[in-house]
């Protein structure tokens, strides 16, 4: 499902210009990384792919359906959308009922709520904690209750805003995990980070926003490189990225596999 | 947002440097002039002469009036009208509305009863106004209120625009779930549990986050505390104070040796 954003402006009511002029063009399968400083406008611009925001002027296309035409609850058939703070939608008594929520109301029979709930479980490693009351789990837990209950609606495009805040190693392999499965299913996959190896390490598209304008778009390597257009929206490139450009290598590099390969040339 | 919430309008005016506690002591001593003050027209004048002219002389007589025409003349009006019908003993008929007879003696009351009202409602939205409540309450906190009182008050200003923004953000996670928020008034009803079930238990954690945090801040410390903002406390406000309790004592006498 291709996203078109043209010429995206948004100002809240009290007047400040969060997106001055976004354009945009995410294809079908693409995983894009959103980073930059806080305040920058990527939750906004993101918000606009659900319809939770809509332009103030310009437009933004999910597939051929434009955002302004279709309700939230209808756009959520194209578009998950994960939000930071997962206490901000827990509410059923259990795992199950609640990751089981989402392709409920999306309309899906109960053959294929159950079949889309065990697999959405399955891939964020839930399996084993079904009948759990949401809020007896960890914080990171709970997580990944989030991130199952938008898999579990099989959405082409998913949106992750930031979600290995907080997070120790061992989920954020999850996280990661679960993108990559999402990848070779085919599903777009757009995440706003501030944690930079994680961006570096599972993302090939990046975009760094700064005052509500794009500043970089393109290849990880090539907009990670950017050390001093990154410093301008408070972004530190990799460690080992630096790294690597202290050691003078031609090519930028973003994580072990490619900092050890231009070492051995 | 959190000042929308608060009556509070800041402006550079002698009223808003007087000390708070002063404010209280003017708001009450109105009150009790304009009630006890006998006169059938006390309370009526109190707000013409004395609330009028001060929200003026604080620059908020716009606020003011907007306050009294939206807020205090229906609420004030409804109940003059339902008791000009309804309280019984009335001799002398004005008029009939269907069975309803309405009497002068019945109007008369319902009037000073309305003015009485309308002119408690006024001396404190003229507090209000002009007052910003934590530093009303931290002023009577340093006057010796528990600090738990003022803690509820204050709490309870600055949660409920917090709880605004956390359910705004629970609707539109909820909605990003395909939760369609725009169907018929039934349907709803239904809705109702997503969308309190997370405010409710979100608001649990945060009371007892809050109650730590205030905790290792040495909240029940019986040590004599600090604080923050120092409240100015003038000459002028004492005169000011002493001059008005003098004239609640007047009024409180004069209504109980000459009447």
């Amino acid at each position: 499902m291709k996203i078109e954003i043209s010429n995206l402006q948004f100002s809240y009511p009290d007047g400040v210009q969060a997106l001055r002029g976004i354009s945009l063009i995410i294809e079908t399968g693409e995983q894009v990384a959103i980073i930059g400083q806080n305040g920058a406008g990527k939750t906004t611009l993101v918000k606009h792919l659900n319809g939770l925001l809509q332009p103030t002027s310009g437009s933004v296309h999910i597939g051929e359906w434009d955002t302004r035409k279709h309700s939230v609850a209808k756009l959520a058939r194209r578009v998950g959308y994960v939000f930071q703070n997962p206490d901000d939608q827990l509410f059923s008594k259990n795992v199950g009922t609640e990751v089981a929520f989402g392709p409920k109301n999306l309309g899906f029979n109960g053959d294929q709520v159950q079949a889309l709930v065990k697999d959405a479980l399955a891939l964020t490693e839930l399996s084993d904690k079904t009948e759990t009351n949401p809020y007896d789990l960890s914080p990171t837990w709970r997580k990944m209750v989030a991130l199952a209950s938008i898999i579990s609606m099989d959405t082409d495009i998913v949106i992750f805003d930031e979600p290995t805040t907080g997070q120790d190693a061992a989920n954020i392999a999850r996280i990661a995990n679960v993108i990559k499965a999402l990848r070779e299913r085919g599903k777009t996959v757009i995440t706003i980070t501030h944690d930079i190896d994680f961006c570096a390490e599972n993302f090939e598209r990046v975009i760094a926003m700064a005052q509500g304008q794009i500043l970089l778009d393109g290849r990880a390597n090539d907009v990670l490189g950017q050390e001093e257009i990154l410093a301008t929206t408070y972004v530190d490139p990799p460690q080992l990225t630096r790294l690597g450009k202290r050691l003078g290598f031609k090519e930028t590099v973003r994580n072990e596999e490619e900092f050890l390969a231009a070492l051995r040339g | 947002m959190n000042d929308r919430l608060s009556f509070y309008r800041k402006k550079n005016s002698p009223i808003h440097t007087l000390n708070p506690f002063t404010k209280l002591t003017l708001t009450l001593a109105l009150i009790v002039i304009g009630i006890v003050g006998g006169g059938y027209w006390t309370a009526s004048l109190a707000v013409c002469l004395a609330i009028a002219p001060l929200t003026i002389f604080s620059k908020l007589f716009g606020d003011y009036l907007r306050v009294a025409f939206r807020l205090i003349l229906p609420t004030a009006g409804f109940m003059f009208v339902m008791q000009s019908i309804f309280i019984p003993g009335g001799v002398t008929e004005l008029f009939r509305i269907g069975p309803f007879s309405i009497e002068v003696e019945t109007v008369q009351r319902s009037y000073l009863i309305a003015s009485r009202i309308f002119l408690m409602v006024s001396a404190f939205a003229f507090l209000l106004l002009t007052t910003h409540p934590s530093e009303l309450m931290t002023d009577l906190t340093r006057r010796g209120l528990p600090p738990q009182f003022s803690y509820v008050l204050i709490s309870t200003l600055q949660i409920i625009p917090q709880m605004q923004a956390k359910a705004q953000t629970i609707i539109s996670a909820q909605r990003s779930r395909g939760l369609d928020t725009e169907s018929s008034f039934m349907k709803r009803i239904g809705l109702l549990v997503p969308l309190v079930g997370p405010l409710v238990f979100g608001s649990l954690v945060e009371v007892e986050e809050r109650a730590i945090a205030i905790e290792a801040r040495g909240f029940t410390s019986t040590r004599v505390k600090t604080f923050l903002h120092d409240i100015p406390d003038t000459h002028m406000d004492k005169i000011i104070r002493w001059a008005l309790l003098a004239l609640i004592i007047v009024a409180l006498a004069s209504k109980i040796w000459l009447s």
